[in-house]
């Protein structure tokens, strides 16, 4: 026995245990190549109608993000995401009305922000199971929604709250000087929404990604290996309040008002929807369910088609994701739409495949 | 303080509602690779949920090592060296073989300079027969439940717990779990408790056997003489063969 | 600090609305412990059923059949939902099928604003025969409608209450609850048994539907969320007891329409049914030890 563990060990240095397959590096080139694609030339192509509806899509591609952690790698529901953006949106507004700090600065504190009220929250909800803990998130977004009705956005008033109920000039909401123009702060919220994609998947590839791996795939297993799992619950919870904190700072610079009304607690739900149907475990899949939460009403509009068509869209989403997938929400089988992204991947990779990975 | 190899249970007892599913357990196992059988149940797998810390006893204390385990919270029991495995498999799919069971190495804190020579080890210390960095779903049953064994046995474990680990197992390689198993001890030190139902499993691999049936234990002692035990047989009939 | 006179009349509307949330709360309840599932829609087909109603009604049906269409609607679509997407997600957990339910409301959402564009000025309304009958208790004045209210959701409790106890129907039901698959074993026509919870919850839907928008507004939104105040009752009762679930319900109602009169309050009393749900909620998990895995949701 000797012998063969000193020759495993032989073989399997750490460089080799390591090393990024082909298949990795290529994915990485795309993914560059897409980047910049989207940062660059995409501005130049659309119009500024359509400029300011991808903008949205950066916005709640990082919103999506979030939730998709929570769902997708985790397997904990979250039903209040909309109210946690909101509560972002507000600190920032709150924030570059009373302050001159730059732009990044108010940004990172409006994500630190929400990442703690979201962890103080998170706190005494983590002790609840599937279920009760959707519930309370839905419970505790409605409160919140209630309060921000009745508190309103700040909108250069004075006080702790910042609204004044009686101006009747309201001041825009300040952007950056980089990116003052639409096409210049879409390509701010571009950057800003891969700088958030790459904090998550460098969780992802390193211990928290794994421990959750094992807390989605049985809390009591992981708890017998050793994995403190409410801490690592919390650190999803939190990891999902920074960056929805940070979007929803992306956001009021964005639309520059924030107005109540546009946080209605039916987007909680159909946040849900769109990353169910877009796929939960993907990062891919937080782009998709953006596209749809934010392109398609923005399409539709256009050509004079009711949004509510893809409300209905998102409901019947929903039933056959649930319906279709085999192993619960958290499912790792791709839904139709990355179904089809494997299967062209497939495709275009067969005519190039000499004796590499395994497919 | 020289640790002696042995688990120390007294009086333990379990209540769940108006069911008790251990009643007044007392029993030290101490022998490299205990038995712990019983009829569906007994309370066998309830016991293994008190070692893990999932269910709170009523009453009862459980020694290990001279340590008492109970006063231990459940993420902190596998630090301090308690492994187990669950009756139905639970090899994370996602990752691959070696960080399947890196993670326990990772969290049992263990360090991480030793990280890939110990997991490497565990590995090919269970026979596992594939590559480090194979994705779970490329195993078979048999080697999915060994990966399972070897997130067990990885490290510097303690308290190794196996919940019924031949379960659906074709029988030869039930024969090589049973000499991984029978090794175990003397690889990593550990005191091993194998719960299963395959009598003849129980008899390869444990020294000593401890019997549970409805909650009480029945018998205890030397695994042959356990198994020829009238008592023991009239728990187990109508249930599978007792060999 | 408003006086007792102030108090007066919204100790009445409170009873009322919740006598409404009572209803409903049983309704899920009852739906819970026979499938599983969190009837997270039941708001909505209230909410379509009433404006179907609206729509017959203003096109000069009998007001009685618009009503009567309303209870059926709720009946229809809950029912239909429970036969086409119960059976294949009856094994899940019951976050799966809760969440399921929310595919409904969003669909049922998307066609009420299709159909019922929230037109912005003229705001619809629903009209009993009872809003402007009653009688006044000293100083409060009561009309039928909220009497109704109130008893609709005594009576429902106190019937289903025995239902479940007493009738073949109700008890099998129970053992639903416990036991599917056992259930099924025994005999007892699983289907069947969930067909009559679908329809009987999707019933009272329809029915709160028509009361919530007579006596609060007839809006979707404000419909469809309103299902929340009862499922706090019923979260409070732990999806278990119907009696809870009644005390529960007319706390909220009451809480929720007390706290009007208190300026400083006022504003956030919406909030009362999300805030005591999510207190319910806390204080039902305190005495968790056992995580559980996945197999034993």
């Amino acid at each position: 026995m000797l012998d063969t563990a000193s020759r495993t060990d032989a073989a399997w240095p750490r460089s080799r245990l390591r090393r990024p397959g082909r298949r990795t590096l290529i994915r990485a080139g795309v993914i560059a190549a897409l980047f910049l694609f989207a940062l660059l030339a995409l501005p130049q192509l659309l119009s500024l109608y359509y400029v300011d509806a991808m903008t949205q899509v950066a916005v709640y591609s990082v919103v999506t993000l979030g939730l998709g952690v929570l769902v997708g790698r985790v397997g904990l529901v979250s039903l209040g995401q909309a109210a946690v953006l909101a509560i972002g949106a507000w600190v920032a507004a709150r924030l570059l009305f009373a302050t001159t700090q730059p732009y990044p600065l108010v940004l990172l504190e409006a994500g630190v922000i929400t990442m703690v009220l979201g962890t103080l929250i998170g706190l005494p909800a983590l002790r609840l199971r599937g279920l009760y803990l959707a519930l309370i998130t839905l419970m505790l977004a409605g409160a919140i929604t209630v309060v921000l009705t009745t508190t309103n956005f700040p909108n250069g008033g004075h006080g702790f709250l910042g609204y004044n109920g009686s101006t009747v000039h309201i001041p825009a909401i300040r952007r950056p000087s980089i990116a003052a123009s639409d096409p210049a702060y879409y390509r701010y919220a571009v950057v800003v929404a891969a700088l958030m994609f790459l904090l998550v998947l460098l969780h992802i590839r390193t211990r928290p990604g794994r421990a959750w791996a094992a807390i989605r795939q049985s809390e009591s297993a992981a708890l017998a290996a050793g994995i403190n799992t409410t801490l690592y619950k919390l650190w999803a919870f939190a990891l999902a309040s920074f960056v929805t904190g940070v979007a929803g700072g992306v956001l009021a610079g964005a639309v520059h008002y924030l107005y109540s009304i546009n946080f209605p607690t039916q987007d909680s739900i159909t946040l849900l929807a769109v990353v169910l149907m877009g796929g939960a475990y993907s990062l891919w899949g937080a782009i998709i369910a953006a596209l749809l939460l934010q392109l398609l009403p923005a399409v539709l509009n256009n050509w004079g088609v009711s949004a509510d068509w893809l409300t209905i869209l998102f409901g019947i989403g929903v039933l056959q994701v649930l319906t279709t997938a085999p192993r619960g929400l958290a499912d790792q089988v791709p839904k139709d739409l990355s179904r089809l992204g494997r299967l062209l991947r497939r495709r275009l990779r067969r005519p190039a495949q000499a004796g590499g990975d395994p497919a | 303080m020289t640790e002696h190899r042995a688990v120390e249970v007294e009086d333990l007892t379990v209540r769940f509602g108006g069911v008790t599913s251990l009643d007044g357990m007392s029993v030290t196992f101490d022998a490299g690779t205990c038995g712990l059988i019983g009829p569906n149940g007994a309370g066998k797998t309830t016991f293994f949920n008190v070692l893990s810390g999932f269910v709170r006893p009523a009453s009862g204390t459980v020694r290990a090592f001279g340590d008492d385990l109970l006063a231990m919270v459940h993420f902190r029991r596998a630090r301090w060296g308690v492994r187990r495995t669950f009756q139905t498999e639970q090899a994370i799919e996602e990752l691959p073989v070696f960080d399947n069971v890196a993670m326990v190495h990772e969290h049992a804190r263990l360090s991480g300079a030793s990280r890939r020579r110990d997991v490497l080890d565990a590995i090919t210390f269970v026979g596992l027969g594939a590559d480090p960095p194979a994705r779970v779903d490329t195993l078979t049953a048999g080697q999915r439940r060994l990966l399972e064994v070897a997130r067990a046995v990885v490290g510097r474990p303690k308290l190794v717990l196996l919940d019924e680990p031949a379960a659906g197992l074709p029988d030869e390689e039930t024969a090589h779990l049973g000499e991984v198993i029978r090794a175990i001890p003397g690889h990593t030190g550990a005191l091993v408790i194998l719960v299963d139902h395959d009598m003849s499993l129980v008899s390869a691999c444990c020294e000593t056997t401890a019997v549970l049936d409805f909650g009480k234990l029945i018998a205890s002692g030397p695994t042959a003489e356990v198994l020829r035990d009238e008592q023991v047989t009239r728990a187990y009939l109508g249930t599978a063969e007792v060999s | 600090m408003p006086s007792w006179a102030d108090f007066q009349p919204f100790i009445v509307s409170g009873l009322a609305l919740g006598g409404v949330y009572a209803l409903s709360g049983v309704g899920l309840v009852v739906l819970y412990r026979a499938t599983g599932v969190v009837y997270l829609a039941f708001g909505a087909v209230g909410a379509m059923g009433a404006l179907i109603a609206w729509s017959l009604i203003n096109a000069n049906v009998p007001d009685w059949i618009g009503w009567l269409v309303c209870v059926l609607f709720g009946g229809a679509v809950t029912l239909a939902y429970g036969m086409v997407f119960g059976p294949p997600l009856a094994r899940r957990d019951p976050l799966v099928k809760a969440v399921a339910t929310l595919g409904l409301t969003l669909v049922l959402f998307g066609v009420m604003d299709l159909l019922w564009t929230s037109s912005g000025g003229a705001s619809r309304a629903i009209t009993l025969p009872t809003d402007n009958s009653g009688f006044t208790i000293g100083q409060i004045q009561v009309t039928w409608t909220q009497v109704i209210g109130l008893a609709a959701g005594v009576v429902i409790t106190v019937v289903t209450a025995a239902f479940l106890r007493y009738t073949k129907l109700g008890t099998a039901m129970r053992a639903l609850a416990n036991d599917r698959e056992i259930t099924a074993t025994l005999g007892v026509p699983v289907r069947r048994v969930e067909a009559a919870a679908w329809l009987g919850c999707g019933l009272l839907g329809g029915v709160a539907g028509l009361l919530l928008a007579d006596l609060v507004a007839l809006d979707a939104t404000t419909l469809t969320f309103l299902v929340i105040s009862s499922l706090a009752a019923a979260l409070i009762a732990r999806l278990r007891s119907i009696v809870v679930t009644f005390v529960a319900a007319m706390a909220i109602g009451l809480i929720h329409d007390l706290l009007t009169p208190i300026q400083a309050l006022s504003n956030y009393r919406d909030m009362t049914p999300f805030v005591l749900a999510a207190v319910a909620l806390l204080a039902v998990s305190r005495h968790r030890v056992i995580p559980g895995s996945r197999e034993e949701a």
